[in-house]
């Protein structure tokens, strides 16, 4: 592991080539470039949680920290990790002070792995619009988590709201498990009719002011075509906001799905004794897992989304997003002012803003990603003071 | 499957969960069943795939009660599971699991059996759908079979599943598969007859078909005006540990040759299927295993071998026949190598080397392409001395994945051109999302997908290839190799005779 104090993404860049090449056997299978923004707070639980996935998928692993985006003056820390910590792919922790943080996809740029898709992931509170972020709009997927804003059904509807293709919530993620139990409910229905199914009605006991609550019962009403209201249940329910589900079926029958509080589920259906069935609760490693196996949009998210928020038309917008300036410290600011005449601390223009920057030297010049070889191996940024532990 | 408004083809995060069923395993209390299939199973509740009703029952001569055999099913499950252990879901599972006792030709037990899964069709809502494991000597299969049949357990109905899952070897010999084949299916029907071959189960095998048939990169190249020759490699450096009894009688051709080995030379010499489907694919592996032909000159090109005493691995290896329960004069082959052709347009004039052994320095098993040399180089020829023919080597395992070994360039002022590798690593770093073989296999037996099943065809084709070979040495002893070295000799010269040589897995 090397640390890298007040330095610049050129700097890691080589950095980072440097240490595939010392690393002796370095993972060259990846997949995608997974970029996590989050919380000082909440880095650690982002780590462990990007590393379990990455054990599944092979990826770069970018994690982006933006700190006191007052601060007078930019700064780049950063944190490069091979087989160390991070599991056993290539990741890089960068702490970004001041008004870098702005300007954070000209860090990251440089070091996505070369033509692989990627993947930006924000374990804080999801942003209001994801063009506003640079690194939404630089990903092929984005994951945003509802249920960590305040409000997660306003922020329900912020993300129909600001919905693209390739968009998708960890509340939604959530689901998978008590959706599977339903789906294969209804499959045994199904299999003992012989014919067809059809959901009349229902509804979702639990948390109406929980995402994935909501979301689940979008779903059933997006798929079954019927109203399905989350209601409060008398029951405190688990994590996932459900404490049951009731589901009215043709021929006059009905399917009751209750959460059993010991990470189970107990299914009652008409001719048939009641099962229970695993419904454990998984590791936030195990949710980016599951959203990192499939890259493209999700439409049964969106219709699910649609449903909850009444929005329409999500599955046809563009899947693309320009860049908006926003500014939060100016947040009337429409476009980044060009020169010093911006009031409060003076950047030049352009991507490579921040201090400290590399001296140009011969044989730097076409050293862009770690995946090219650098002319000049082992030359190290005399700018930069860097710690080896 | 009648239609679920809840299921939606392109809501791809809901699993396969096959319908409610009862999984009968016969031979319960076998090495299988406790270190392969009651640990696919827990992984497999633990992964959530199994239906909502779900009943295991377990059957075997041992004196037991479900409480016991519950037991024993938990420490199996719990020491060779490979996903973390939740004691709340083995609960859920262990709710549901029976054990019968009984011998085989006890008609009592069978009955018990019958009635066991009918209770469990009412109790346990599994709507009569049940497979049967055969993890049992095929000796045992005609007993059990006929068992099944007076009981009525193995029909059909539109109403229910009944599937037979039967392990390898099938049958000794073409006579005796056909023999084997014909019992089964008068038991069962074809389509309901799961013969496990747990290679096919691996993920790089069915990578293979990927690679193959998903990329425009390979295609080109894959075939006889390309391919210089192919190298199927399956070693093992244990022995044969305690089945002396089972290998004395089989020996390492009828055990791996006949259904690893083939089935990986279907896979990488087969056509494309017209559809991803079971039967399409089975159809193209049936198709290159009758076209492979045996060579016409044994003496030179099928060798077997036997190994003697030596060192393996910094220990000493005693020889196969000092090994208990052989006999001192056994002339059971532990190294079979052979060389065969595939005689399609494809593949005319290349040849397929295969080769299995015990006792060989490490294990390995390996599917090798080996490219022809380019037919002009413009280097000097002492540029080019240490450049070898190009190759693409598919590691079935360990280290599953591919390998792309090319000439490069050596850094430096001279043009020297010297082999280099490019790996692709499968498994290893993400071996936690790829499911046990076992895993995989179950599953798709439950829900009914014959994918990664030979069919009965494929098996008497493979046969129809062993026979001759079996025929030709049954008069001649095995050669002698040492533990710990990569066959006999004459495996050497097989190759030597054509210009060629083993690649080094």
């Amino acid at each position: 592991m090397t640390t890298l104090w007040d330095t610049t993404g050129s700097a890691v860049v080589k950095e980072l080539a440097a240490q595939r090449r010392t690393g002796g056997a370095v993972m060259s299978g990846v997949a995608l470039t997974l970029v996590v923004v989050a919380d000082e707070g909440r880095v650690a639980e982002a780590e462990q949680a990007a590393t379990a996935a990455a054990e599944v998928h092979p990826c770069r692993l970018l994690i982006v920290v933006r700190r006191q985006i007052e601060a007078p003056v930019p700064r780049l820390d950063a944190e490069v990790q091979i087989g160390g910590r991070l599991g056993p792919g290539e990741a890089v922790v960068m702490r970004m002070y001041g008004r870098l943080g702005l300007h954070a996809e000209s860090v990251v740029l440089p070091l996505l792995a070369a033509d692989a898709p990627v993947v930006t992931w924000w374990h804080e509170a999801p942003p209001e619009r994801i063009a506003r972020d640079a690194l939404g709009v630089i990903a092929d997927r984005r994951i945003t988590d509802a249920s960590m804003s305040p409000d997660p059904i306003a922020a329900l509807r912020t993300r129909a709201d600001d919905y693209a293709p390739g968009d998708t919530d960890l509340t939604w993620t959530r689901s998978t498990p008590w959706r599977a139990t339903l789906a294969s409910t209804i499959d045994s229905v199904a299999g003992r009719r012989g014919e067809p199914v059809r959901v009349l009605g229902g509804q979702v006991e639990g948390d109406p002011a929980n995402a994935t609550a909501r979301l689940v019962a979008g779903w059933l009403a997006s798929r079954c075509g019927c109203a399905v209201p989350v209601v409060p249940s008398t029951r405190v329910p688990g994590p996932s906001g459900i404490a049951g589900v009731v589901l009215q079926l043709d021929e006059d029958e009905e399917v009751r799905l209750q959460d059993d509080r010991k990470g189970g589920a107990v299914i009652q259906q008409p001719f048939r004794p009641e099962a229970v069935v695993a419904l454990p609760d998984r590791s936030l490693g195990e949710l980016i897992g599951e959203e990192l196996r499939r890259l493209d949009s999700d439409e049964p998210y969106s219709e699910a989304l649609e449903s909850v928020t009444g929005a329409t038309g999500l599955a046809a917008r563009s899947a693309d997003r320009d860049h908006v300036w926003f500014d939060p410290m100016r947040p009337e600011q429409a476009v980044e002012p060009t020169s010093a005449d911006a009031d409060g601390p003076v950047l030049p223009s352009g991507a490579a803003a921040p201090a400290p920057t590399v001296p140009d030297v011969p044989g730097d010049t076409d050293e862009v990603t770690p995946d090219a070889e650098p002319a000049a191996p082992g030359r190290r940024t005399p700018a930069a003071k860097k710690a080896r532990t | 499957m009648a239609t679920n408004p809840l299921r939606d083809p392109r809501d791809r995060r809901l699993p396969r969960v096959p319908e409610p069923c009862a999984l009968v395993v016969f031979g319960i209390t076998g090495d299988l069943a406790r270190k392969k299939l009651l640990p696919a199973v827990y992984d497999l509740a633990n992964r959530g795939l199994l239906p909502t009703n779900f009943a295991l029952l377990g059957f075997a001569r041992r004196d037991w009660g479900d409480v016991e055999f519950s037991e024993l099913a938990r420490s199996a499950a719990r020491e060779h599971a490979r996903t973390p252990w939740r004691e709340e879901v083995w609960e859920r599972l262990a709710n549901s699991v029976r054990f019968v006792q009984g011998s085989f030709d006890d008609d009592n037990a069978f009955d018990e059996l019958a009635e066991n899964l009918a209770e469990l069709e009412g109790s346990h809502g599994i709507g009569g759908n049940a497979a049967f494991y055969l993890s049992i000597p095929p000796a045992m299969f005609p007993t059990v079979l006929k068992q099944m049949q007076r009981t009525g357990m193995a029909e059909s109905t539109p109403d229910r599943w009944r599937r037979v899952v039967v392990e390898k070897p099938f049958g000794t010999d073409l006579a005796s598969s056909r023999e084997l084949n014909a019992l089964v299916d008068s038991v069962f029907s074809a389509d309901d007859v799961f013969r496990i071959d747990h290679y096919l189960g691996k993920e790089t095998v069915q990578n293979l078909l990927a690679l193959r048939f998903a990329n425009t990169l390979f295609e080109p190249i894959w075939n006889g005006h390309h391919v210089d020759s192919v190298q199927i490699t399956m070693a093992e450096d244990v022995g044969i540990g305690g089945r002396a009894g089972f290998y004395e009688k089989t020996g390492a051709a009828r055990d791996v040759l006949q259904n690893h080995l083939l089935q990986l030379l279907a896979l990488t010499a087969m056509e494309e299927p017209v559809e991803f489907s079971a039967e399409e694919i089975r159809t193209e592996k049936l198709k290159v295993l009758r076209a492979v032909s045996v060579p016409a000159d044994m003496a030179q090109f099928a060798i077997r071998g036997q190994y003697e005493q030596g060192w393996l691995a910094g220990q000493r290896a005693t020889g196969y026949r000092q090994e208990e329960g052989v006999s001192p004069e056994s002339t059971t082959e532990t190294y079979a190598a052979v060389r065969l052709g595939v005689e399609t347009r494809r593949w005319a004039g290349v040849p397929f080397y295969l080769r299995t052994g015990k006792r060989l320095p490490r294990r390995v098993t390996e599917i090798a392409l080996v490219f022809k040399r380019a037919p002009h180089l413009p280097f000097a020829p002492t540029d080019t001395e240490e450049l070898g023919h190009n190759q693409l080597v598919i590691r079935v395992q360990p280290d599953e994945g591919v390998t792309l070994k090319f000439g490069s360039k050596v850094p430096g002022s001279v043009m020297e051109v010297r082999d280099v590798a490019m790996d692709f690593l499968y498994g290893e770093q993400f071996t936690e999302a790829s499911p046990e073989a076992y895993e995989r296999l179950l599953l798709d037996v439950l829900l009914g997908d014959a994918t990664l099943f030979p069919r009965n065809a494929e098996v008497e084709a493979s046969w129809a290839v062993i026979d001759p070979l079996e025929e030709h040495w049954a008069t001649i002893p095995p050669q002698p190799y040492r533990a710990g070295e990569w066959g006999p000799r004459a495996a050497d010269a097989m190759l030597e005779a054509e210009g060629r040589q083993w690649r080094r897995p």
